[in-house]
């Protein structure tokens, strides 16, 4: 009797580890499956994707010098659509879509928009800050770095980091990272038409 | 003798209950076994905030002689990095730091080459995936500690995130 009972835990053992052993496989195909399906985040930010911060809001003000030294205040542009970016001299994106927004300043000129491109790395010396500017033919004003204004918008934490902001001085749009030509161009023609 | 019998049975009651505990012990066991090693699986586990990781490993070497020690990084998938030469001046290098322990020399430091990445009408050098940093290191006997840090700055294919500094610690042990 106790060798039978014996034997039968033995068969409940060893369907045990089978089981364990199914278990962790069906586990790790799953993980496997579900890795394989996360899609790879292009404009997201660390890890919880990108989060409108102040969408509909009035843009915080800040004043800044520009690398000309100059005070450059957002409230100098009040009744103008302003787009305020942040970027970084060692931003490949950043780069890629400012040539876009001088060409887009030029082309909605009669609706007075401006760019206002602050540069949010403490580390970049104002040479670096021409050189990049003068490589890209950036001529809008270039502002130097202060993280409590990349703060007052929400903590910039990757580049770039682009809030519309309507005559009004209402944050329409913002976007993170780099959009498509057209996108931003969209996000640019609905800036200069709010708040009319 | 009754007594004794009941003793005995007694005994054998002792042994069957014991017996039980231990598959139930067992039982616990698998189940929290089967679900550990699941976690290792996942991914998210392994990927952090920043991008890269670093995988740590027991390193043994022969002491007082030159030799190589390996430094294992990942990027995570659709990130990448600068390489050690990047393409571009105003781009921020792979750079590891180490402070290393009293009587350890750091003969040099051998980085990978980087892989082009394109970027509209930009090409940059980049490290992708796995990348290996090789030390060129005399330890002495017993186990010293190799410490500091890989500074570098990842972007994927539309944003980038700003530079960081990750944390090294690799234990090396001279036989």
């Amino acid at each position: 009797m106790r060798r039978i009972a014996v034997a039968a835990v033995m068969v409940v053992v060893v369907c045990l580890l089978f089981w364990a052993g199914w278990h962790n496989m069906r586990s790790r195909r799953m993980a496997m499956q579900q890795a394989r399906q996360t899609p790879v985040t292009v404009t997201g930010g660390e890890d919880s994707g990108p989060e409108l911060k102040l969408q509909g809001k009035a843009a915080p003000a800040f004043t800044l010098l520009d690398t000309a030294g100059k005070k450059v205040s957002l409230a100098d542009y009040k009744g103008r659509p302003v787009v305020v970016n942040f970027w970084a001299t060692w931003c490949g994106p950043c780069k890629l879509e400012m040539p876009w927004f001088e060409e887009f300043r030029a082309k909605y000129k009669a609706q007075g928009i401006e760019v206002l491109g602050i540069s949010d790395d403490p580390e970049q010396s104002k040479d670096d800050i021409l050189k990049a500017a003068n490589k890209l033919g950036v001529t809008y004003p270039l502002l130097l770095p202060d993280r409590a204004v990349a703060k007052s918008y929400g903590g910039v934490e990757y580049y770039p980091e682009t809030f519309y902001v309507d005559k009004n001085g209402t944050v329409v749009e913002e976007t993170a990272g780099a959009p498509s030509k057209d996108e931003m161009e969209a996000n640019i023609r609905k800036m200069v038409g709010a708040g009319q | 003798m009754r007594q004794g019998a009941g003793n005995r049975e007694q005994g054998t009651g002792n042994r069957e209950q014991g017996t039980a505990w231990l598959v139930a012990a067992l039982l616990v066991g698998l189940c929290c076994s089967a679900g550990a090693q699941s976690i290792v699986g996942l991914p998210s586990a392994a990927t952090g905030k920043g991008h890269v990781t670093f995988a740590a490993e027991v390193v043994e070497v022969a002491a007082g002689k030159p030799a190589v020690v390996e430094l294992r990084f990942r990027v995570d998938e659709g990130f990448h990095v600068n390489s050690h030469t990047p393409s571009s001046e105003m781009l921020i290098p792979t750079v590891l730091k180490l402070d290393v322990a009293d009587g350890v020399k750091l003969l040099g430091e051998e980085y990978p080459k980087g892989s082009a990445f394109h970027l509209a009408d930009e090409t940059l050098d980049v490290y992708q995936g796995e990348f290996r940093v090789r030390l060129r290191v005399v330890v002495p006997k017993g186990q010293s500690m190799l410490k500091g840090g890989l500074r570098y700055q990842a972007c994927d294919n539309a944003a980038c995130f700003p530079p960081r500094t990750l944390a090294i610690n690799v234990a090396v042990t001279g036989k």
